[in-house]
C-alpha cells in the first residue's frame, strides 16, 4: 500500500495573508475572476473552477466574549472515499498513489454530477467554446499540485505559507501532529479540533480548526450522498448497458438535481466559503 | 531597527503598536510564531482588530493619535510598580542627570515658548554642569531635579483611569498590557515595540517614537537580544533612502545639510558649529570632508573648502508638504516624481493633484502610467485644455529588471542581481541619473555662471557611455584613498584632510577590499552569530546586527543574564566577544574611559531618558491630532505647539461639529502603496478589488448603513465614495466627552489599474510632525453617509 500523504492546515497559525491563493494562480496559471464585493476581506463567497483556494474570514464572538478573526485556507479536501470519484460516469474522477483526488480533464464530459454531490462544493464547472463555437464545460478543483508532488516539490500553497500553518507529510504523521497542536492550543481555543471527517473516510486536507465545524461554515458531519452510492453502483451499470455512457451521464445529471441535490435532501447542507 | 527581524523570535513580550506586521510585514510572523513556541507573548494596540491582533494574547484598541498617553501611562505604570530595571537607567541613561532650574512645564508647555514664532529656546533644558561642561548626577535617582524625577512627576499625570478616557483602551485590558509587557524590566527578559506609520504619521509621530524608547530604556530593553525599538520600514528600500539623504534635511549618512545663515558660512564654521564635543560624531569632520572629495573628486581641494561653496544651502523648509504648497502657489518650476504617486499617497491629495497642474514641466519615472504621471489627463477628471503642465514619463525598470542594494529595516544591506531584461525603453534609475548628470554637465560645460559652477565642479566619472559601471558607485559608497585607490575597511579609516573620500559613512566597510562585497554575501549557515547571521548581507554600521549591544552586559562588561547575551568583555583577550560585532570599540575595556557608556552615538554616551534637543520638547507630552474629536483631557494646548501650520485653502480644517468621526488610514497585505504596482497584478487586484470603509456595527446602525451598501466619506478637504465593510472588529470608543466613533480605510486606491477606487488621501490633512515633516495621515475627522 503506497504511503498517504496528507496538506496539514494548521488555522490556528494563519494570519490571512492569502499568499497560498496567489502561489496557487501562479503555478496552475489561472485566471484572475474579480467578484463584487462580498462585504469581508474574502475575495469569493466560494471556490471556483478558476479559483480552487479561497481563504475564508470569519469574526466570531467566542465563548470568553472576545473577538477571534478566523481565516481558513479552502479548497479541495481529497476526501478518502470522495462522492465525485464515486459517481463521475466517465470514470474521469480517480485516487493518486498517494492519495490524492484528480480529475482527468480530457474524459471530463462536464456532466456535472460531482458538483451535485461534493459534501463540501468544492469542485466547479467551467463554460469553454471549442474553435467550431461549441459550448462545453469542464470540472476543476484543486489538483494538490500532483505535477510537483511527481518531481519531489510540495504544493505550491504549503511551499509559500511563510508561517508554517501549512505542511505535508506523511498522514499518520499529520494526523499526530495536529493531535497534539489541539492539545497545546485548548486553552486559548477551547473548542479547537481536528477535522479529518470519517463520513468521507477521512480526507487528505486535515484541518485543526480554532472552533466548530459550523463556525467556519462546514459540515460537522460530511458524507458520501446515499444518493451517490445508490447510482452509482447500482443504477448507472444498469442505465448504461441500456442507453450508452453519455445520455446516461446526461440523465444523471437531471435525476440528481431533481431527486438527490443535495440542497434539498440526501445529507447536510454545507456554506462553503462563507463569510458574515 | 535597533535590532532585526530574525532577532524577534527572542522576543518574551512583542508589543505591537502602530503597526500590522501581520498584514504588512507578513514574514515578521513567521518570527513571532517562534518566538510564541518558546512562550513569547503577543500584545496588538490598535484602533481596530486586524489580522495581527488575531494572532495576539491581548488586543487592546487605541484612539488614532493617542500613543503618548498610551505609552505615558506604561511609563507611569513602569515607575509606580518599580518594575523598571534600576541599575541600567542609573548607568546607561541620563536618568541620572540634573536638569538646570530654569527647565519647566506646566499645563502643556515646557519652558522657553515663544508665541511669536511657535518654537522652544532650548537652552532652557539643559543640564547642570561641572566646570569642564560635564553633566551634573545623581545615580540614586532621588535628587527632584533628576531627569528620573522629572520624568515621574511628568507621566504621574498618566494615570491608568485617564489613559482610558483618552485612548478608549478598557481599563482592565490595559493594565494587563501594562503589567505584561512591564514585565519585561526583569533581567534575563526582553520586549520589543514593533512599530510603523500608524506611529510616526503624526503630528507627535516623533515623540511616538521618543515614547516608546523612554519606555525601552526604562525596562533596560535596548541592546538585547529580542528587545530594542523596531520600525517596520514602509517600503523594501526606504531604509536606504533615508540613509542617502531622502530627508530634505540630510546629507548622506544623516549628515546634516548646511543652511544659508552665517554660522555656515564657511565649511570650518560649519564643521565647528555642527560637530558635537564628544560621543561618536566627533568625527563628523572626516565623514563631510569625505562626502565632498566624492561628489566633486579633484574639484574638492584644500584650498577651496573641498568644494563646501558648490554645496546649495537654503533656509526653507522642503518637505513634501512645503514642495506641494509652493507648487500651489505657483512659485514651482518644474519637479522630478521617481516613483511617487502623490496623486494618492499625498496628503489632502486632491489638492496635490491641483497643484501639480500649476507646474511648468514634471517628470515622472514610474514604471507605468500612474494616477501621477496621467493626472492632466480626462480620465483623472482634469481637463486637459486648461493644463499647461508639460508631462515626460521616463519608463523605469522594475526591481528584478536591475542591480543594485537593497537596505531592509534591519539595515541588512543586500545585493540584488537583475533576473530579466526590462521592456521596451525601460532603464535602471542608476541610468536615469547618469544620463541626466551627463548630459546636463554636457549642457552647461562652457558657462561661467554662478549657477553652472556646481554643475561643472561636479565629478562624474561612473563608466564611460549611457550605462554605468555600479562596482564604480560601489566602491565610492564604501570609500577609498584618494591617493593610491585603494578602498577603505571602514568608516574609521576616514579623514578629514581630502586624503579619503567615501559616498556615505555609514556604509562605508561593506566593500573593504577588491572583490569583497559584503552585501552579496549569502551564507545562511548559523557558523557565526547565531541568529545574527553575520555572513548574511551587511549591515551598517560596520555590520553589527544589534545596535547598543554594550548595554546587553552590565557595567563590569559581563551579560546582565546569560538568557539574554550578545557581547562581554574577555579579559583575557582584552576585548568584546560574542555573536555580534560589538557596537563598541571592540578593545575598551569596561574600566577605560566611556568603558560603561554604550550610546556611543550621543555626547554622553548614554541613552537619551530626556530629548532636550527636539522641537516640541525634552519629553514626549500628548496633544491632540491636528483635527481630534474632543478637547485635550491633559492641558489647554490642544495641538502640539510646535508644529508648522499651513492654513487657508491648502489646508482645510474640519471641526467635530461636522466631523465628529475619527478616521485612519491603513494598509492590506494585498495591496501596496499607492497601488501602482499592486493594482496592475490581476491576481493581487482579485483579492482586494474594490476600496471599502472599515466602521462599527453600532455606527452603520446610527446612519441607517447596511454591510456593502456604497457610503460617501467626507472630510473638510474631499469626499471618497466606497463600500462599507460593517465589522465588529471596530467598536465605538468611550472617551471623557461621550462616545467616539472611529472608521479606517485603505489608502491604496486609485482610478488607474485593474482595482480602482476613490482615493483615501483626499480626506488628509496638510499638516505634519513637528521635527521631520511626516503628514499625519493617520488621524484626522470626517463624517459618513449613506451614497443614495
Amino acid at each position: 500500500m503506497a504511503t498517504e500523504y496528507v496538506k496539514y492546515v494548521d488555522v490556528t497559525k494563519c494570519d490571512g495573508c492569502r499568499a497560498c491563493m496567489v502561489a496557487c494562480k501562479n503555478w496552475n496559471d489561472l485566471p484572475a475572476e474579480p467578484q463584487d464585493f462580498l462585504g469581508t476581506m474574502q475575495s469569493h463567497a466560494n471556490v471556483t473552477a478558476d479559483t480552487w483556494n479561497v481563504l475564508t474570514f470569519v469574526e466570531h464572538e467566542n465563548s470568553k466574549g472576545n473577538l477571534d478573526y478566523l481565516f481558513r485556507h479552502s479548497s479541495c479536501f481529497h476526501c478518502t472515499d470522495a462522492a465525485c470519484e464515486k459517481v463521475c460516469p466517465e470514470n474521469a474522477i480517480s485516487y493518486t498513489d498517494k492519495g490524492m483526488v484528480v480529475v482527468d480533464q480530457d474524459t471530463c464530459v462536464g456532466c456535472g454530477y460531482c458538483v451535485q454531490n461534493c459534501p463540501f462544493d468544492v469542485i466547479q464547472l467551467k463554460n469553454y467554446k471549442d474553435e467550431n463555437g461549441k459550448e462545453y464545460r469542464k470540472a476543476h478543483k484543486c489538483t494538490m499540485c500532483t505535477d510537483r508532488l511527481d518531481e519531489g516539490l510540495q504544493p505550491a500553497c504549503v511551499t509559500t505559507c511563510h508561517t508554517g500553518a501549512m505542511e505535508f507529510g506523511e498522514k499518520d504523521d499529520v494526523i499526530r501532529k495536529a493531535e497534539k497542536r489541539v492539545n497545546e492550543i485548548k486553552e486559548r481555543y477551547p473548542n479547537a479540533m481536528v477535522y479529518n471527517p470519517k463520513g468521507v473516510g477521512g480526507t487528505h486536507t486535515i484541518y485543526v480548526l480554532a472552533e466548530k465545524p459550523s463556525v467556519y461554515g462546514l459540515p460537522e458531519n460530511p458524507k458520501v450522498p446515499t444518493s451517490a452510492v445508490l447510482w452509482k453502483d447500482y443504477a448507472q451499470p444498469i442505465g448504461k448497458a441500456m442507453v450508452g455512457g453519455v445520455a446516461m451521464a446526461l440523465a444523471g445529471a437531471f435525476v440528481a438535481n431533481k431527486f438527490f441535490d443535495k440542497k434539498n435532501g440526501g445529507h447536510e447542507d454545507n456554506g462553503g466559503g462563507n463569510h458574515e | 531597527m535597533t535590532n532585526h527581524w530574525n532577532d524577534l523570535q527572542h522576543t518574551d513580550v512583542c508589543m505591537i503598536i502602530g503597526a500590522n506586521p501581520a498584514e504588512n510585514h507578513p514574514i515578521s510572523f513567521r518570527w513571532l510564531l517562534k518566538a510564541r513556541e518558546r512562550g513569547g507573548k503577543i500584545i496588538s494596540v490598535d484602533p481596530r482588530f486586524t489580522r495581527s491582533s488575531s494572532q495576539a494574547d491581548i488586543y487592546s484598541p487605541l484612539r488614532s493619535g493617542t500613543d503618548i498617553a498610551f505609552i505615558g501611562g506604561m511609563i507611569h505604570y513602569a515607575i509606580e510598580n518599580n518594575l523598571f530595571h534600576k541599575e541600567y537607567v542609573a548607568k546607561y541613561t541620563n536618568a541620572s542627570f540634573i536638569v538646570k532650574e530654569s527647565f519647566k512645564f506646566n499645563d502643556g508647555l515646557f519652558s522657553g515658548f515663544d508665541e511669536g514664532t511657535s518654537s522652544y529656546d532650548k537652552t532652557q533644558w539643559a543640564f547642570e554642569t561641572d566646570k569642564d561642561g560635564n553633566p551634573l548626577k545623581d545615580e540614586k535617582l532621588e535628587n527632584p531635579r533628576s531627569v528620573f524625577q522629572l520624568m515621574k512627576k511628568h507621566y504621574s499625570r498618566y494615570d491608568a483611569d485617564t489613559v482610558s478616557t483618552v485612548t478608549g483602551a478598557p481599563k482592565d485590558d490595559y493594565v494587563k498590557i501594562c503589567e505584561l509587557f512591564c514585565s519585561t524590566g526583569q533581567v534575563g527578559k526582553a520586549g520589543t515595540i514593533m512599530y510603523a506609520m500608524g506611529t510616526t504619521q503624526h503630528t507627535v509621530g516623533t515623540q511616538n517614537v521618543r515614547s516608546y524608547a523612554m519606555l525601552q530604556l526604562l525596562l533596560g530593553n535596548i541592546g538585547l537580544p529580542g528587545g530594542g525599538v523596531n520600525a517596520l520600514r514602509g517600503e523594501s528600500n526606504v531604509q536606504g533612502s533615508t540613509d542617502f539623504a531622502l530627508l530634505w534635511g540630510d546629507l548622506p549618512g544623516y549628515l546634516g545639510a548646511p543652511k544659508a545663515i552665517p554660522e555656515h558660512a564657511t565649511l570650518k564654521a560649519f564643521l565647528e558649529k555642527e560637530t558635537p564635543k564628544s560621543g561618536y560624531w566627533i568625527n563628523k569632520p572626516k565623514f563631510y570632508v569625505s562626502l565632498l572629495k566624492a561628489w566633486y573628486g579633484p574639484n574638492a581641494t584644500k584650498n577651496n573648502e573641498f568644494a563646501y561653496q558648490m554645496l546649495p544651502k537654503g533656509n526653507k523648509n522642503y518637505s513634501h508638504i512645503s514642495l506641494f504648497n509652493a507648487m500651489y502657489k505657483g512659485e514651482l518650476e518644474g519637479a522630478f516624481l521617481f516613483g511617487q504617486n502623490p496623486v494618492v499617497g499625498g496628503p489632502n491629495a486632491g489638492k496635490e493633484k491641483e497643484s501639480l497642474s500649476n507646474l511648468k514641466w514634471m517628470v515622472a519615472v514610474d514604471l507605468w502610467e500612474t494616477e501621477t504621471s496621467s493626472f492632466w489627463q480626462k480620465e483623472a477628471g482634469s481637463d486637459p485644455s486648461k493644463i499647461a503642465t508639460e508631462v515626460f514619463l521616463l519608463p523605469a525598470s522594475a526591481s528584478f529588471e536591475k542591480e543594485g542594494s537593497i537596505t531592509n529595516s534591519s539595515r541588512w544591506m543586500q545585493y540584488r542581481w537583475k533576473a530579466i531584461d526590462s521592456r521596451g525603453e525601460a532603464k535602471a534609475d542608476l541610468e536615469i541619473i547618469h544620463v541626466l548628470a551627463t548630459k546636463i554637465k554636457a549642457l552647461y560645460k562652457n558657462e561661467n555662471t554662478p549657477a553652472a559652477q556646481p554643475i561643472k565642479a561636479l565629478h562624474w566619472e561612473y563608466g564611460h557611455g549611457d550605462h554605468p559601471d555600479i562596482d564604480i558607485v560601489c566602491k565610492e559608497i564604501n570609500g577609498y584613498d584618494y591617493n593610491t585607490g585603494k578602498q577603505v575597511v571602514g568608516f574609521g579609516a576616514l579623514m578629514d584632510d581630502g586624503s579619503t573620500c567615501s559616498g556615505n559613512w555609514i556604509y562605508s566597510g561593506f566593500y573593504p577590499e577588491e572583490g569583497n562585497n559584503r552585501s552579496k554575501a549569502r551564507d545562511s549557515k548559523n557558523t557565526d552569530g547565531g541568529t545574527n547571521f553575520l555572513n548574511w548581507s551587511y549591515a551598517w554600521p560596520a555590520n553589527r546586527r544589534i545596535l547598543y549591544n554594550r548595554a546587553s552586559a552590565d557595567p563590569s562588561g559581563k551579560p546582565w543574564s546569560s538568557e539574554r547575551a550578545v557581547i562581554s568583555w574577555d579579559g583575557a583577550q582584552k576585548k568584546w566577544v560574542g555573536n555580534d560585532i560589538p557596537d563598541f570599540v571592540p578593545t575598551k575595556a569596561p574600566t577605560d574611559e566611556g568603558g560603561m557608556n554604550p550610546f556611543i552615538m550621543l555626547g554622553d554616551g548614554v541613552g537619551g531618558m530626556y530629548a532636550p534637543t527636539l522641537n516640541d520638547g525634552p519629553f514626549p507630552e500628548h496633544y491632540e491630532p491636528f483635527e481630534s474629536p474632543i478637547p485635550n483631557v491633559f492641558s489647554s494646548v490642544e495641538m502640539n505647539p510646535t508644529v508648522k501650520v499651513w492654513d487657508g485653502e491648502f489646508n482645510k480644517k474640519g471641526n467635530n461639529k461636522d466631523f465628529p468621526i475619527v478616521a485612519t488610514t491603513y494598509r492590506v497585505s494585498e495591496h501596496w502603496q499607492s497601488g501602482s504596482m499592486t493594482r496592475n497584478q490581476e491576481w493581487l487586484s482579485e483579492l482586494v478589488p474594490h476600496m471599502y470603509v472599515e466602521m462599527s456595527e453600532e455606527l452603520a446602525k446610527e446612519k441607517g448603513i447596511k454591510n456593502k451598501d456604497k457610503i460617501v466619506v467626507s472630510s473638510a478637504r474631499g469626499d471618497v465614495t466606497a463600500y462599507a465593510m460593517v465589522t465588529k472588529r471596530f467598536k465605538p470608543y468611550k472617551l471623557k466627552g461621550g462616545m467616539i466613533h472611529h472608521i479606517g480605510m485603505p489608502w491604496h486606491f486609485g482610478y488607474k489599474g485593474y482595482a480602482t477606487g476613490d482615493t483615501a488621501n483626499r480626506l488628509t490633512p496638510h499638516i505634519g510632525d513637528a521635527n521631520t515633516m511626516i503628514p499625519e495621515y493617520k488621524a484626522f475627522l470626517c463624517n459618513v453617509r449613506r451614497a443614495d
